[in-house]
């Protein structure tokens, strides 16, 4: 050995283990967040996501969430590494080698860390993508549309990390070679990281900024386009989420450092204590990213149960078992033909019930955007042709619904889902009403609304009203709904299919109509625009798909198709196969956060336990036995895994809830969403029990590094 | 070889500083071995720190045969601390990565200078400190006192103008403690080296041609061995350290 390579090269074999470390954070990042981008920009995702929608976004906010996890995880190892190697850096400086030498050395090694871990993390991060998912696909969902194709462009934002990795690991380098006190480099690895005392009312007072703030980061954006008309921009309204992450750091640190509660026996865990408590910003900073990460984790993972609870429990509240409707210049299968194609499946219908329908404008204020200098701003412009709504008479509801309406001339009635909500959907209210054909208008008041699942969105009138205002409407206007109910539903699949089929097969292009297409809004935004957003021409250049009757089978056809017929056999049996690809989506980000946090716990307590070797060498001498030991380990371990896991459980499902109370229509949760609620719980309990078992295999290999028997 | 004039040095304590060196001047001749001496909080470990250029001083002058160190900045101050100066601590660093003898090597190896010339020196340097036989071993296999000479080896090995040492035996029993005085006696005597140590044991200061003592960063008493027995040095060491605290009491 004559030169200085050869003995870092020397100094690399013998510490191995940091060096495996740090590559194995900087690679496991890396994947993670590869497969990560790989999925969130996939076509196949993205084709399900509509733009600017909440889906979208939230996909968007837990990656936000996972990358800064990641990120601070990385910088830790990094800062770690470079803590373990200051004292070989202070011995070389200390016997008279240069910065430049120690830099070049150092940034070689890092040069080759670094890409080797990013390289093959990212060159990893996909096929782990592809191969979750398609473990998705077997054994939770498949349809056609879950063909999992990647942009090439997503690799990008992995590159960008990659970017950050490298960065954080020669910036730190850097820095660490560049400190002038060599005393203080050498004896850098075994200063303790102290926290300043913590005042006790840290505790309480954190706790109300993370209400404060996770009302205000979730009300002041509704605040700002409902109140001041404006669409703040969203990084702007997420800084009043702030106070929300600033009292999590403080009830982390006052758990840490103080604890909660008066301690009964103060003096049996004073080890585990004090050492949790001098592992100092560190184990919070963890901690903390820790807590964000099951918060995203969870909340990724109530979509699945959520969505499936709240939808099964809707399609058996529906009044019937089959309900569809069709324009009138369609020709849609009729009574007789249903009764036949039903009893070539041996299916008897117990009950069918048809009803006219028709088109008609009416008034309301429309939302004016305008561009200016803080960004959108909204105002509200009368129109009395707002846009158009379907129409009933009051005795063909009374025939679909069996309840007996009368209402007074003059009166409409708007129905609401069977629990009255969706006013934020259908406004429900009108004053004038327009025939589109003859232009006439009619006042009319509104009344109290009414309640069904299948005819949300329609409005009800006085029987004279409706033969005097849908008076020569084309039938283009005009459409006709059924209701009818089957024997043995459940066993009904092939027939509803086979109807669904014929449906579609029998419709004619004109009605290949995105679910928004309104006829009335169309005319004012060509005249305005010169062309619809909403024609099926130009769905596409709005990030939708246009509705296809070849694609009959996917989420797009099934969700957005304007009349998609209602069977409830269908519906149920089909919903994974049509929701698959949000449901393995939502799947797919609650796993890469969970196994981000078991990582980032797993490794945070070795290090604890490296760091602390000396600490259980000593308390060994000092007679300390194998349980003693043992129970402090345990101590400091379930620390780390409890106190983030109790956190941020308790913070996502109380946000969870309040979005839930605030975004019923009225405000409230209603008996689906408390099912959803009960079925999280579940998932929680599973989650659980993974985490105990994580935490039972970090305990066994913290013990055996502190030879703990 | 070495001349310290009038250095002063101060740390920040809170809002005030608290002055440790108050003017500390001493001259340490060519081929001498010459201890400091003090009670806690008297300056030694800061004085042997500006000397090494560890720390930077606030004032005063540190001439090294006529060069003056506290000007020194960047590759010039690397410099005389690999070729010019070596060094032994407390607790020994040594790199657990590298073997006895490529630790010894090591200072070589940072300067450039480790070709076949260096490498018998530290074989020489083995065989005059005892520690031949485990120049293959790594230090977590070796004793607290071969650590220590393995650190004086290594510190011999680029000819230093000046070894300056650290409470080298303050992590020591008195065998191994006696084994490192032991070496630095064979380096002045075998390679003509000049060695400065800041120490609390007044066992291993009587080996010293003098002792510095230092009492509230100054100079309070420099005693000479001259032709004295170690033990008689000794005492006369233990009596200067007890006439000190009864002025302090």
């Amino acid at each position: 050995m004559t030169d200085f390579s050869s003995v870092y090269a020397a100094l690399r074999r013998r510490s191995r283990g940091q060096y495996a470390l740090l590559a194995g954070c900087c690679f496991f990042s890396v994947l993670l967040i590869t497969a990560y981008v790989c999925v969130m920009r996939a076509p196949t995702v993205l084709a399900v996501l509509p733009e600017g929608g909440d889906s979208r976004k939230q996909v968007m906010m837990i990656f936000a969430l996972a990358a800064v996890g990641c990120a601070v995880f990385t910088t830790y190892a990094a800062g770690l590494f470079f803590r373990e190697k200051s004292r070989e850096t202070g011995v070389f400086l200390a016997l008279g080698a240069t910065r430049a030498q120690l830099r070049r050395e150092l940034f070689r090694e890092l040069a080759v860390l670094a890409f080797g871990a990013c390289a093959a993390g990212a060159a990893l991060g996909a096929p782990l993508a592809w191969l979750l998912w398609q473990v998705f696909r077997l054994f939770v969902a498949d349809s056609a549309e879950m063909a999992l194709t990647f942009d090439p462009r997503a690799m990008l934002l992995a590159l960008a990390f990659c970017l950050y990795v490298a960065a954080v690991l020669f910036l730190l380098g850097g820095r660490s070679v560049a400190r002038t006190d060599v005393i203080d480099v050498v004896h850098e690895s075994h200063k303790s990281e102290p926290i300043r005392a913590v005042p006790r009312w840290y505790g309480w007072g954190g706790i109300l900024l993370l209400c404060v703030g996770g009302f205000l980061g979730y009300q002041v954006p509704s605040f700002c386009v409902l109140v001041l008309h404006w669409y703040a921009p969203e990084g702007l309204t997420a800084i009043f989420y702030l106070p929300a992450l600033a009292g999590l750091y403080m009830i982390l640190l006052h758990t840490v450092v103080n604890g909660w509660g008066r301690r009964r026996h103060r003096y049996r865990d004073l080890i585990a204590t004090s050492m949790m408590k001098f592992q100092g910003r560190q184990t919070v900073r963890s901690m903390l990213v820790m807590t964000l990460l099951i918060a995203g984790a969870y909340f990724a993972s109530f979509y699945a149960p959520m969505l499936g609870v709240n939808a099964m429990l809707s399609y058996d509240a529906r009044p019937a078992d089959y309900a569809y409707h069709w324009r009138a210049d369609q020709d849609i299968p009729q009574e007789d033909e249903v009764r036949a194609l039903a009893e070539q499946y041996g299916v008897t219908l117990t009950s069918w019930t048809q009803a006219g329908m028709a088109r008609l404008a009416v008034d309301g204020y429309a939302s004016v955007e305008h561009e200016g200098s803080l960004g959108v701003t909204w105002e509200e412009e009368y129109r009395e042709r707002l846009c158009s709504d379907l129409f009933l008479s009051e005795s063909a509801y009374t025939a679909l619904t069996g309840e007996p309406l009368d209402l007074a001339p003059g009166e409409i009635a708007g129905v609401m889902d069977a629990q009255g909500e969706g006013q934020g959907v259908f406004g429900g209210t009108a004053t004038l009403v327009t025939n589109c054909a003859t232009g006439e208008t009619w006042p009319v008041t509104t009344v109290e609304p009414l309640r069904n699942d299948l005819l949300f969105g329609r409005f009800v009138l006085d029987d004279g009203d409706y033969a005097r205002m849908t008076a020569g409407l084309p039938a283009d206007w005009r459409e006709t709904q059924v209701f009818f109910n089957v024997q043995n539903c459940a066993d009904t699949y092939d027939f509803a299919g086979a109807l669904f089929n014929e449906i579609v097969d029998r419709s004619d292009p004109a009605v290949a109509l995105f679910d928004a297409w309104d006829p009335v809004v169309r005319e004012q935004e060509i005249a305005q625009n010169g062309y619809y957003w909403c024609d099926p021409e130009y769905l596409e250049e709005n990030g939708l798909e246009a509705i296809d009757y070849a694609q009959r089978d996917s989420s797009d056809f099934r969700l957005y198709w304007q009349y998609m017929p209602q069977f409830r056999v269908l519906d149920k049996a089909d919903f994974v196969r049509t929701m698959a690809v949000f449901l393995v989506l939502f799947i797919f980000i609650a796993v890469v956060c969970f196994a981000a946090v078991f990582v980032i716990a797993f490794t945070r307590c070795a290090t604890i336990a490296l760091l602390n070797r000396q600490v259980y060498d000593d308390l060994r001498r000092l007679g300390a036995p194998d349980a003693y030991l043992r129970r402090s380990a345990r101590g400091q371990v379930s620390r780390v895994f409890l106190v983030p896991a109790l956190t941020g459980t308790g913070l996502i499902y109380a946000f969870y809830t309040m979005i839930l109370y605030f975004n019923g229509d009225p405000a409230g949760i209603s008996p689906g969403e408390a099912a959803g609620m009960l079925a999280c719980l579940a998932i929680i309990a599973a989650v659980s029990l993974l985490q105990y078992a994580v935490y039972r295999l970090t305990l066994r290999r913290v013990c055996k590094t502190l030879s703990i028997g | 070889m070495l001349t310290v004039q009038n250095l002063h040095k101060a740390y920040p304590m809170g809002k005030t500083t608290c002055e440790v060196l108050k003017g500390i001047s001493l001259e340490v001749g060519d081929g001498e071995f010459v201890a400091v001496m003090g009670p806690s909080g008297s300056g030694k470990t800061t004085l042997l720190n500006c000397i090494s250029c560890y720390l930077p001083a606030d004032a005063g002058s540190i001439r090294l045969n006529g060069g003056e160190l506290t000007r020194l900045r960047g590759d010039a101050l690397a410099a005389v601390r690999n070729r010019r100066l070596g060094f032994v601590f407390q607790d020994f660093l040594l790199l657990d990565g590298l073997t006895v003898r490529e630790n010894i090597l090591l200072p070589a190896i940072i300067g450039g200078t480790a070709d076949a010339q260096a490498e018998a020196r530290a074989d020489r340097l083995c065989a005059i400190f005892g520690i031949a036989a485990i120049a293959q071993k790594y230090p977590a296999e070796i004793s607290g006192g071969e650590k220590q000479r393995t650190a004086v080896a290594r510190a011999l090995i680029n000819e230093p103008l000046l070894i300056l040492a650290d409470e080298p035996t303050g992590n020591l029993d008195s065998k191994s403690a006696r084994a490192v005085i032991r070496s630095f006696e064979q380096a002045k005597a075998a390679l003509g080296a000049t060695i400065f140590m800041v120490t609390h044991d007044s066992y291993a200061a009587s080996f010293c041609d003098r002792v510095v003592i230092l009492r509230d960063g100054v100079v309070w008493r420099t005693l000479g061995r001259e032709r004295r027995e170690r033990a008689a040095f000794q005492d006369a060491l233990l009596d200067s350290i007890r006439e000190m605290g009864r002025e302090g009491a």
